[in-house]
């Protein structure tokens, strides 16, 4: 058989709770929900290989979140995260993760990921920031996914690997009935009939063309191309504050993150090209974003990663995290460079843009059950629309969304949904295979990238905007016509770029639907550089109805932490304002 | 079309495969089995430490890594010992990821065992079991002539976090080895007693600068560590930034009032973070005659000295406002 | 429109010699998060056959016989 031949095949399963992906939340919530009724049937489907699949294939360097008592209390975390996104937040579901995460800590403690320790046991918490104490270093990080997934085959959960799911199945009255997936080695389909299903899809991070060129080499896995985004917009599901963009500090070049978090404990700190500290801001935000942009387009960019003013030992330590652990080719680059970080800082730079709550807030709309908008259909993880809830909060909410699946799978039966749908999506899958002759995915993914670049990426300005629009649906349209597939690997790709375009319209959208500017770099509009909290200190939520894009206003919940208005002030005063 | 679900079946023929000529079959059955996940397949395992190829014995020490309980212990015991590297040092990373403390007693032998690298592997991997029969050989083994064995001793100590240990590990605090001096520090810091809290202050006076940084940290989370406050004080004229810097966190920590001019001399020096922990130390403590110094950073090139100048003023602002009401 | 293919340096770099792919082994292939290593027909051993490589390095840590080196694609290095 020819390499990745396409194969003609469809078959049929069920079970219980669906979870589709397989990165950092998925086996969590897959885990849970099996833990919560070992009767049941748990199916966890994912696109690649559950052993190193998703933003932390390759481990993770340490927790940026943790609250551990005795360093910061949920109150203490629940406010910084109100502020580092602009009061837009439902507390609610903040603080539950507050209130868990160090359970979990401990949990995953017990499966064997190794968190870095004192001489007395203790968990060794670095403080970075100026409020709280939250960052718990992972010397051995490399072993995460491998601690997961042996707990994964412990409780024998139902692990399909190489299938990638395309929709969703909903039945007339709206509740969710399963998935249908396509594996990327054959084209045989899958269809699993499920009485709950939790998207865990990581970011949608091959949305933005990194300015290398190089279209796989972005921040995220490039594996995570917004299909979660694209499966719940077309189930009807909400998401939420898309406009609020994913973009990150980087090393020049290099799709990894210097890192603040592993060398700011040590004293390293972000420079300008006088060897200055220029930012303000004290967490991971918009805002933070928005001073490293305005330096680097300054006289003083660019912008570096400075350390050689510690010692060499304390450099020694930094390198052996930096170069191990989550993005470990970091070490073969500098050496490519000739940049030894004892006499020579690190250029940086920002990544290009994209979905991702983990760091900020763009995700399919939760509440603190983990629950979207469609009954029986959840969300966790980096797609899931809790505000900066990194890895830590994938596994934290993964654990309450499989927990809180579980439940409503066992007090539900299948729901019924129309069978004529899995033809109709067989069509549509297989459209690009069975065109002699058109375009390949890679090309039409490389211009739709470059597109988002060019007229999406912030500032945000209207007519470029309208413009960009324009320009994606001669693509879509392109897409939809010519768009060859001639294996089902190349397949793939070609299901990856309809959620990269998916992901792009929502962006556009979601952008000119809120007309003030807020997040600092994130949602930056020339048009209104103010921000506007008389109109708009509110969620806007994204949705598919009738078959068209709409946005609404949706009102932040009442706060569960009050912020007084000295608190607001003590940020407030030190904002930069958008123009540089 | 095939089950689209992964297998559990890897035990089915393992016998078989496993008996395989060719020393590559042998490893590619051993990885089926360690990525099995289940617990049958460490008997299977078990039987493959004496492979005659040592690429086989090594994948089985990584195997064996996916497993817990005392025999998995009991066959990478036998893979710690082996006399090829690698396969060493395969076995010593699997047992460090051990959590059940039954796995203690077959390991604990090792801690005698002539070669450095094997007392160490053991060691290190009874931390975690956290098992009180690991006291008396842990203790022993601080008198080990290598350091880096005493250094993993240090650590099953600590973990334990037995008042009863204080005495060792404060002997301790005069070993020739920097490393095992700082890991003494870092580990009686469990005790909230006076004796730690004395022996760590005595390490503000350390040779090396990692061990008196350490001690400075390590103050501030003390319960005594107000009994150090003068040598903190000391300490913060030391030649190394960094001590003076983990010094300057402890006395804001502590909220040390008498502390506040030394504290402030630091606020002009030339290295940013120490000029940052200066200013965020004199607003935790909140005392007005730290004004003055902060007053000294209004300006300073550096943004977050002057975040931290603008927030230490607020807190002293604050204070005082209390203290008029 | 009529297609062509071209020439790409490839990052990830197999050594036949040492790869075990002939003897069952698919390490490599199974840990891919993008999927682009294949085993071939002809040889039996591993290679990169896309070149849409996240250079994460899986394949080179998981590889039991050190067969895998994965570079920076040549427009990053």
């Amino acid at each position: 058989m020819a390499m990745d031949e396409i194969v003609d095949g469809l078959s049929e399963v069920s079970c219980d709770v669906l979870v589709i992906g397989g990165g950092t939340a998925g086996p969590m919530a897959a885990l849970k929900a099996k833990l919560r009724n070992p009767k049941a049937n748990v199916v966890l489907l994912e696109k690649a290989n559950v052993k190193r699949s998703g933003a932390i294939s390759m481990g993770m360097d340490g927790l940026n979140n943790a609250v551990i008592p005795g360093y910061a209390t949920p109150e203490q975390y629940t406010k910084e995260i109100t502020i580092a996104n602009d009061g837009i937040v439902d507390q609610k579901a903040v603080y539950k993760y507050a209130q868990n995460c160090y359970s979990i800590i401990e949990e995953l403690d017990s499966f064997g990921i190794r968190f870095l320790k004192n001489e007395n046991g203790d968990y060794a918490v670095k403080k970075v920031h100026h409020i709280g104490t939250y960052v718990l270093p992972m010397p051995n990080g490399e072993t995460v996914k491998k601690a997961l997934y042996r707990q994964l085959r412990r409780a024998r959960i139902l692990i399909s690997n190489r299938y990638m799911a395309t929709r969703l199945l909903k039945s007339a009255d709206g509740r969710i009935a399963g998935a249908i997936s396509v594996n990327t080695r054959t084209a045989e389909f899958l269809v699993i009939k499920a009485k709950a299903v939790i998207l865990c899809m990581g970011a949608a991070g091959r949305l933005g063309l990194p300015t290398s060129g190089y279209m796989f080499g972005t921040y995220e896995n490039a594996a995570n191309s917004g299909d979660g985004y694209a499966m719940a917009y077309h189930a009807g599901a909400a998401l939420a504050n898309l406009e609020c963009f994913q973009i990150n500090p980087l090393i020049k070049d290099y799709n990894g993150p210097a890192c603040a978090y592993v060398a700011g404990p040590f004293g390293a700190y972000t420079a300008n090209n006088e060897g200055s500290r220029f930012i303000e801001c004290d967490y991971w935000s918009g805002q933070m974003m928005l001073e490293f942009y305005n330096e680097l387009m300054s006289g003083k960019g660019p912008v570096f990663l400075q350390l050689k003013h510690l010692h060499p030992d304390t450099i020694g330590e930094i390198e052996s995290t930096l170069h191990k652990v989550e993005r470990p080719t970091r070490g073969l680059f500098q050496q490519g460079r000739g940049v030894d970080y004892r006499n020579e800082s690190i250029e940086m730079h920002i990544s290009e843009i994209g979905f991702c709550s983990g760091h900020s807030a763009s995700g399919v709309f939760v509440d603190d059950n983990a629950r979207t908008t469609v009954p029986g259909l959840y969300a966790a993880g980096d797609m899931a629309s809790v505000p900066h809830n990194y890895m830590l909060g994938a596994f934290t909410n993964g654990s309450i969304a499989g927990v809180d699946a579980m439940e409503f799978a066992d007090s539900h039966d299948f729901a019924e949904f129309d069978s004529s749908e899995i033809a109709q999506e067989r069509e549509r899958v297989l459209a690009p295979t069975l065109r002699e002759d058109g375009i390949p995915p890679n090309q039409i993914e490389y211009k739709t990238r470059r597109l988002v670049n060019d007229y999406l990426q912030p500032p945000k300005v209207t007519h470029k905007y309208l413009l960009g629009m324009r320009r994606l649906a001669e693509v879509r349209d392109d897409m939809q016509k010519q768009m060859i597939a001639r294996n089902a690997h190349e397949l793939l790709r070609a299901l990856e770029v309809q959620s990269i375009m998916d992901c792009a319209d929502m962006a556009a959208h979601a952008s000119l639907f809120r007309e003030e500017s807020r997040w600092g770099l994130y949602h930056w509009r020339t048009d209104f550089p103010e921000k506007d909290n008389e109109n708009w200190f509110c969620h806007t939520l994204l949705s598919k109805r009738d078959g068209k894009m709409t946005s609404e206003k949706r009102a932040v919940q009442p706060y569960v932490v009050p912020i007084s208005d000295d608190e607001k002030d003590l940020y407030d005063k030190q904002r930069i304002r958008a123009s540089a | 079309m095939s089950s689209p679900f992964e297998s559990y079946d890897e035990l089915d023929d393992a016998d078989e495969r496993l008996q395989a000529a060719d020393p590559a079959e042998r490893r590619v059955a051993i990885i089926a089995l360690g990525h099995s996940g289940d617990p049958a397949a460490v008997a299977h395992l078990a039987k493959m430490v004496a492979d005659p190829d040592a690429g086989v014995r090594q994948q089985v020490a990584m195997a064996l890594g996916e497993f817990d309980g005392p025999d998995a212990a009991s066959a990478l015991v036998s893979l710690l010992v082996d006399p090829e590297r690698n396969v060493a040092a395969a076995a010593a990373d699997s047992m460090a990821e051990f959590k059940d403390p039954a796995c203690t007693g077959v390991i604990l032998p090792l801690v005698k065992h002539p070669h450095a690298f094997v007392r160490m592997g053991a060691l290190r991997s009874l931390k975690e079991l956290r098992h009180k029969d690991t006291l008396k050989p842990a203790l022993e083994a601080l008198q080990d002539a290598d350091a880096a064995v005493r250094v993993q001793a240090i650590g099953v100590i600590g973990f334990l976090k037995l008042e009863e240990s204080i005495p060792a590990l404060t002997a301790l605090i005069l070993d020739p080895d920097a490393h095992v001096r700082r890991a003494a520090v870092s580990a009686l810091a469990f005790s909230q007693m006076k004796p730690a809290a004395e022996t760590i202050t005595r390490a503000l006076k350390d040779t090396d600068w990692m061990v008196r940084e350490m001690a400075a940290e390590t103050l501030g989370l003390n319960a005594n560590g107000s009994l150090a406050v003068d040598q903190l004080v000391a300490s913060l004229a030391d030649e190394f930034w960094q001590v003076r810097l983990k010094s300057i966190r402890s006395l804001g920590r502590m909220r040390i009032e008498r502390a506040v001019r030394q504290i402030g001399n630091c606020i002009t020096h030339e290295q940013a973070n120490l000029r940052k922990e200066a200013a965020a130390a004199l607003g935790e403590i909140g005392a007005p005659e730290g004004e003055a110094f902060l007053a000294l950073v209004a300006n300073d090139p550096d943004p977050d000295v002057r975040k931290n100048a603008r927030w230490a003023l607020q807190q002293i602002a604050a204070r005082k406002a209390k203290a008029g009401s | 429109m009529p297609l062509a293919s071209y020439q790409t340096s490839v990052p990830v770099v197999v050594d036949d010699v040492k790869c075990i792919a002939d003897k069952g082994c698919t390490v490599c292939v199974d840990v891919c998060p993008l999927d682009v290593l294949r085993i071939s027909d002809m040889t039996g051993k591993a290679y990169m056959a896309y070149d849409e490589c996240w250079y994460c390095m899986p394949c080179e840590a998981d590889c039991p016989t050190g067969a895998v080196t994965v570079n920076i694609p040549y427009l990053l290095r």
